[in-house]
């Protein structure tokens, strides 16, 4: 679909100081209409920088901005048609829900019937109509959050951003919000840039995701493609939970397999760009590790500790030198404890292979 | 060695002991009430000062024996606050009772006697009206002028400017100045002869200019010194308001494209309301009580008599003690159902919210 593929904002080369810090260091992305695309990244990497960049509350050092394909570097907040929901919220605390709402729309002239219409119909979109008449501080999180929702999504704008606005709210309620952004995206079909330090918010709301750091995008793809395929050891470790096992090897003398503490692991496909004896770091999945069967050729290991989780458990256990996370069913876990001897195998086709040296990835 | 603290029992009512301060308290009011009954007020006077030591004797002594230390520190301020405040207070409330002038020995009682007088006297209860009319005039000018120009002031210096830190402090000064000293400037600006303003006036016109020569300049004047003088206290109270307001209330409201006067009505007001009150209070107090810039600059003269003056000039001047501390009362009033009446409206309007 030729829609699909518009463009509605566009961010090239973009640089931001505050005195001596660098938010922002050359940023580029892209984003296409309709998209629900998620900045992540943990704190203080330049998201939120991001975002008020893209509001026009932040004006950039040097870099461009286009929205709608128009450039709207300079140009002031008016007519970008964007709208952000803060991480603090910033409902005005002396207004009613109801006029935090129409808030928006008071200065667009709109006859005060088509604001009350207006602002009901956004009210019961967020199941917000019987709290109205009351004051922002009155309200639950998670109400304060739906009316903020509710205040950039009434006039309709073109691009939502959103500043980390799970962070305030707990964890049931987080759950329950981030289906009810996805349905909003679903209805209005906006495009929405989404910043947030949660890998799980980032993985199960994201069409598109940019891992930064330091003020620039690190990776950008699909969830599948950032967990398939990261590009360096930073991207590996941030995205996927419980984090991936970061084991250091050196190449053999052959370039077809790595020497490890936990014995030699020989990938199925071969990394071309592999040098003899070169420092690399091989990432293993904590779900690529399993039990070894009887008889089967395993790596010996001590159990350190067991996290039940319900449905999964994880486990660690200390094998050579390492330290190695796994991801056990729970009905393979009961009769592991703590102290016993463990076999263990580990899916070698699966694995990650990255450069000491740089982080990045081996191809 | 066990540390348990052993408590003192308390001492019973009748024993005759240095920490029983009920009994003192009883035993001090007894004595007092029959020195005053029998004996002249000049020895009656002593008789009670030395039954009130004793009462705060006793509080100390079992202070220190049941170890209220904290109690014991806090007594210095208690008792300079009752032989500098409360003390006097209820001193002047007797003394309106009663009739006496400070350079005489004689003393009557007479009941209510001063209060009508103040209020029915054919002489009197006009002098007291003109004086009231007078003291609300200032209040309402100097407070809305104060009001105003600290608001304007507050909203200036909200705002980031080159040498914003040095200018606030220069504007902050003239609070900081003694009354007198600011007295003695806008006497000297007011100065028939060779004031600034006469100067420029008469630069400007070749006639001599008395700006206290009418009593619309003479209130100017006065409002004037004591707008400058009082205006940035309330722009500080008001400063402190806009500071308050977090940044991104404002910054929600520029994505929510909101202009400037809607803007400042939904989010600043709210928070400045509070502070605008506390302003308006203060000034109004001490807009009421207003002397001391008066006595500097007219004298009263010209129909600038405010009723702090009055008060002044009969207590002090014509040493007329009692009929002094009655119209102080008579003022004590008029204040207490004016803050009664502010703290009504302010409560009102927090609620309604």
């Amino acid at each position: 679909m030729t829609t699909q593929n518009k463009i509605a904002l566009s961010i090239s080369g973009v640089s931001k100081s505050y005195g001596r810090v660098r938010a922002l260091e050359n940023l580029s992305f892209d984003v296409a209409e309709g998209r629900f695309f998620v900045l992540f990244g943990p704190s203080s990497v330049g998201k939120t920088t991001t975002l008020r960049t893209i509001a026009g509350l932040v004006k950039p050092d040097s870099g461009r901005i286009e929205i709608g394909g128009r450039d709207f570097t300079s140009e002031p907040i008016l007519g970008r048609g964007v709208s952000m929901v803060f991480q603090s919220f910033a409902l005005y605390p002396h207004l009613t829900v109801f006029e935090n709402l129409a808030y928006p729309l008071r200065e667009e002239k709109l006859p005060s019937a088509e604001i009350k219409k207006r602002v009901e119909e956004t009210a019961a979109m967020l199941k917000l109509s019987h709290r109205l008449e009351r004051k922002p501080s009155t309200l639950s999180g998670g109400e304060q959050q739906r009316v903020a929702l509710g205040r950039s999504l009434i006039r309709h704008p073109k691009i939502l951003l959103l500043d980390e606005p799970l962070t305030n709210l707990d964890a049931k309620l987080r759950h329950d919000m981030r289906a009810e952004l996805k349905r909003l995206h679903r209805q209005f079909g906006m495009t929405i840039v989404y910043a947030t330090p949660d890998e799980l918010e980032a993985l199960s709301m994201g069409e598109e995701i940019a891992v930064m750091r330091d003020g620039t995008v690190v990776q950008r793809g699909t969830p599948d493609e950032l967990y398939g395929q990261p590009k360096n050891t930073y991207v590996a470790g941030k995205i996927g939970s419980p984090h991936m096992n970061m084991v250091p090897a050196t190449v053999t003398v052959d370039a077809k397999s790595f020497d490890t503490s936990l014995g030699m692991i020989s990938p199925k496909v071969k990394r071309k760009t592999a040098t003899a004896g070169e420092a690399a770091i091989i990432g293993i999945r904590p779900s690529d590790i399993r039990l070894a069967a009887k008889g089967e050729k395993s790596i010996s290991s001590k159990v350190h500790l067991i996290e039940p989780l319900g449905d999964i458990t994880i486990v660690s256990v200390a094998a050579g030198n390492e330290m190695l996370r796994m991801v056990l069913p729970e009905s393979k876990a009961t009769s592991i404890k703590v102290g016993d001897a463990a076999a263990i195998v580990i899916n070698q086709d699966d694995i990650h292979i990255f450069r000491a040296a740089s982080g990045q990835a081996m191809a | 060695m066990t540390t348990t603290a052993i408590q003192t029992p308390p001492t019973a009512f009748t024993t005759l002991a240095l920490d029983n301060w009920k009994l003192a308290i009883a035993g001090g009011l007894g004595v007092s009430i029959s020195a005053c009954l029998a004996m002249p007020a000049t020895s009656s006077f002593w008789v009670v000062a030395v039954m009130m030591a004793l009462v705060a004797v006793t509080f100390v002594v079992n202070a220190f024996r049941r170890h209220y230390y904290g109690g014991l520190l806090v007594s210095p301020a208690i008792a300079v606050l009752f032989v500098m405040n409360i003390f006097p207070l209820l001193w002047s409330l007797g003394l309106s009772f009663f009739s006496y002038q400070s350079n005489q020995q004689a003393i009557r009682f007479v009941g209510l006697a001063n209060y009508s007088k103040l209020l029915t006297d054919d002489l009197k209860a006009p002098e007291l009206w003109a004086n009231l009319t007078n003291t609300a005039m200032f209040t309402v000018l100097t407070v809305s002028v104060q009001m105003v120009i600290g608001f304007l002031l507050a909203v200036l210096f909200a705002k980031q400017f080159p040498l914003r830190r040095y200018l606030l402090i220069l504007v902050l000064t003239p609070m900081m100045l003694s009354v007198v000293a600011v007295g003695v400037f806008f006497s000297y600006y007011y100065d028939p002869t060779f004031g600034v303003i006469s100067q420029i006036i008469k630069a400007w016109t070749g006639e001599q200019f008395i700006l206290f020569s009418s009593k619309a300049g003479a209130v100017a004047g006065i409002v004037f010194a004591d707008a400058w003088m009082w205006s940035p206290f309330v722009m500080l109270l008001v400063l402190a308001g806009l500071v308050s307001v977090p940044t991104y209330l404002y910054e929600a409201a520029a994505i929510d494209r909101v202009g400037s006067w809607r803007r400042f009505w939904t989010i600043t007001f709210p928070y400045i309301r509070g502070l605008l009150m506390l302003a308006l209070l203060f000034r109004t107090i001490e807009a009421f009580k207003m002397a001391d810039l008066i006595i500097l600059l007219t004298k009263g003269g010209n129909d600038t008599m405010t009723i702090s003056y009055h008060v002044i000039r009969i207590a002090n001047e014509q040493n007329k003690t009692s009929e002094g501390a009655a119209l102080s009362y008579l003022l004590l009033f008029v204040v207490i159902v004016l803050t009664n009446l502010y703290l009504y409206i302010a409560n009102r309007r927090s609620q309604g919210n």
